[in-house]
């Protein structure tokens, strides 16, 4: 298992594409906060409710919860394109059969190939909160706000420290979508497409759904999004934030609780990693 | 199946078996046995996708040392089947067994000692030639640098070895293909046809090393299209069509099981009237002036007699060797599978 470990490492080491998603990462961060540095340079004549929490989130104190949050949004894009492309491309290229033939068994190459994205996503994750760090000290020199470091206490660390983990495990669902979907379609274009397709249909759904009352509004709760929402909004974030970009502006939706969350998408990511493994493991390998 | 195949026989170890049945009868019995040892054998292996049969219980021997051409037309079934040998496609029914040992689709142990080339070689286009065979070898395991070095320099792409293997020749290509199935050493080496795309330096390095390879104590299992190669360098051949084995024998029995004659004569058509009458005369058609007969091997006196009998007499009597590719062609139908 170490062995096909070591060779996925390898192999998204080497690999182009692992390099992009990385800097699309960081620049979508670097974006993003250059973007709330304008709004909130603008000499707007109302900002709206909420708005007034900009300048807040280019903060040093929010800066890490910020960029935790960007990495549970875009990040969950790049997650699923960096696991359809590790499972469809092998498709793609035709390499799908001599993995297999070298590999001890496909339970382990399947299992060695979802370690290496969990080991990439982690060091995404890693790599995004210092460019969220770095884009906060530098939008607070740009600002004018003054450098405050009080907030960096031990209860705070431990705080972004169990966020971190909450956001790795929002990604998780997302993460074996693209996967599930890059075998399903023996290809990475299927894992990507249906990946993010759900991820952003969903959050219209989920709205038009919860809009529709009744029992039709309670049916999001057992979705991704919802509980998605659930276990991110614990960053404390200003609640304009806390509704998720592109969120369809649901902004009086009530997320289930994060009990309901956790074991929800816990549930979502065994049957995707359940249906991911029994289709590898039954299908015949034709390239 | 087609009249022509259906009547086929092949003549094996003094015995005269159909070529074409549908249940498979023909057990390997070939003269060439330069070592004991079954590498692989199949019992009865047949693969069926929906109502599709593409594997009809095929029984397949293959001994160390000997070079083994599996032959058919385009979708006869030899990719499944090597799929199935590899642990790719499940059998639908009967068993595999490499090294002795039954394949149960978790043979790690057995499968390691086997290298293949599926199909087409196929590799990270990104990565170069060398880091494509370090994935293979951290996968694997136990494989270290001078071994890839030695791959490498065996298939002469050493110094091109740090290009990216996008950028590889189809010939290229072909050879990183072999160098991976010689990393890890292995007892049986299955090649689908490895001299495509090779210009004929290539192709003749390949059809050099295979009965090298078969020297250093393994088997080689090929499948080729290009005729003329497995005739050079297959001790044995078997042919497939439509998932059926209708041909399982040494070349040298294959080839030389039939020959056709060339007759001139002054009254061909009352000629090929009588030569069609022959029972065992299997085809009579004229060629530029000549009829051209398949007949059994050493009957050409018999057919000159046939014909002198009717007060017809041969002015020529050429005797043509049949090749693999008439042998296959005739065997197959002479149309692809498709």
């Amino acid at each position: 298992m170490i062995r096909l470990i070591s060779a996925e490492l390898f192999k998204l080491r080497k690999r182009t594409m692992t390099r992009v998603l990385l800097y699309i990462l960081i620049g979508i961060i670097i974006l993003l906060y250059l973007l709330l540095l304008a709004v909130s340079n603008a000499n707007l004549p109302d900002m709206g409710p909420g708005m007034e929490g900009i300048p807040n989130l280019l903060g040093l104190p929010v800066a890490l919860p910020f960029a935790m949050f960007i990495l549970s949004d875009f990040g969950a894009s790049l997650a699923i394109v960096l696991a359809a492309s590790v499972m469809g491309n092998e498709y793609n290229w035709r390499t799908i059969r001599t993995a297999v033939v070298s590999s001890e068994s496909r339970f382990k190459l399947l299992g060695a190939k979802l370690i290496a994205i969990t080991i990439f996503v982690l060091f995404g994750m890693l790599i995004g909160l210092v460019a969220g760090f770095v884009m906060s000290l530098f939008t607070t020199a740009i600002g004018g706000y003054k450098y405050d470091f009080s907030f960096f206490t031990g209860s705070y660390l431990w705080h972004q420290f169990l966020q971190f983990w909450r956001t790795f495990f929002v990604l998780i669902p997302y993460t074996l979508l693209g996967f599930m979907f890059a075998i399903i379609g023996r290809s990475a274009m299927p894992g990507i497409a249906s990946g993010i397709g759900i991820m952003f249909l969903e959050r219209i759904i989920a709205t038009f759904m919860f809009l529709a009352g009744g029992w039709i509004a309670e049916v999001p709760s057992y979705l991704l999004y919802a509980n998605v929402q659930a276990i991110t909004s614990l960053a404390g974030l200003p609640d304009w934030f806390g509704t998720g970009m592109g969120g369809g502006g649901a902004t009086s939706m009530q997320w289930p609780s994060v009990p309901h969350a956790v074991i929800t998408l816990t549930i979502y990511s065994i049957v995707f990693l359940f249906v991911s493994f029994y289709l590898f493991r039954e299908r015949d390998v034709t390239g | 199946m087609t009249p022509q195949s259906a009547q086929y026989n092949i003549k094996l170890t003094g015995e005269i078996i159909s070529g074409m049945t549908n249940q498979t009868t023909l057990e390997s019995q070939s003269s060439v046995k330069n070592g004991n040892e079954i590498i692989l054998r199949t019992k009865g292996l047949t693969k069926r996708f929906g109502s599709l049969v593409a594997v009809n219980n095929l029984n397949l021997e293959l001994r160390r040392g000997e070079v083994f051409g599996f032959l058919g037309p385009n979708g006869a079934g030899k990719s499944t089947t090597v799929g199935m040998i590899l642990g790719l496609v499940a059998p639908t029914a009967g068993s595999i067994e490499l090294f002795g040992k039954k394949l149960d689709g978790h043979s790690w142990e057995l499968l390691r000692r086997v290298g293949a080339i599926i199909e087409e070689p196929a590799f990270y286009p990104y990565l170069s030639g060398r880091d494509n065979l370090e994935v293979l070898s951290r996968s694997i395991g136990g494989i270290n640098r001078a071994k890839i070095d030695e791959v490498l320099k065996r298939v002469n792409l050493f110094e091109r070895a740090k290009d990216r293997y996008g950028t590889y020749s189809m010939g290229m290509k072909q050879r990183l293909g072999i160098a991976s199935t010689l990393l890890r050493d292995p007892e049986l080496i299955i090649l689908d046809e490895p001299t495509s795309g090779l210009d004929p330096a290539g192709t003749l390095e390949v059809r050099d090393l295979i009965p090298e390879l078969a020297n250093e104590n393994r088997a080689v299992f090929l499948c080729s299209h290009l005729l003329h190669e497995v005739e050079l360098v297959c001790n044995r051949v078997v042919i497939i069509k439509q998932g059926i084995m209708i041909a399982n024998s040494t070349v040298q029995e294959l080839v030389t099981r039939g020959q056709l004659l060339q007759i001139k004569v002054n009254d061909p058509v009352q000629a090929m009237t009588i030569l069609e009458s022959l029972p065992w005369i299997k085809s009579v058609k004229r060629e530029n002036g000549y009829i051209v007969v398949d007949a059994p091997r050493d009957s050409a006196s018999r057919v000159n007699q046939a014909l002198a009998e009717q007060n017809i007499f041969a002015s020529e009597l050429l005797s043509r060797n049949v090749s693999l590719e008439s042998v296959f062609l005739q065997l197959t139908g002479g149309t692809s599978g498709d």
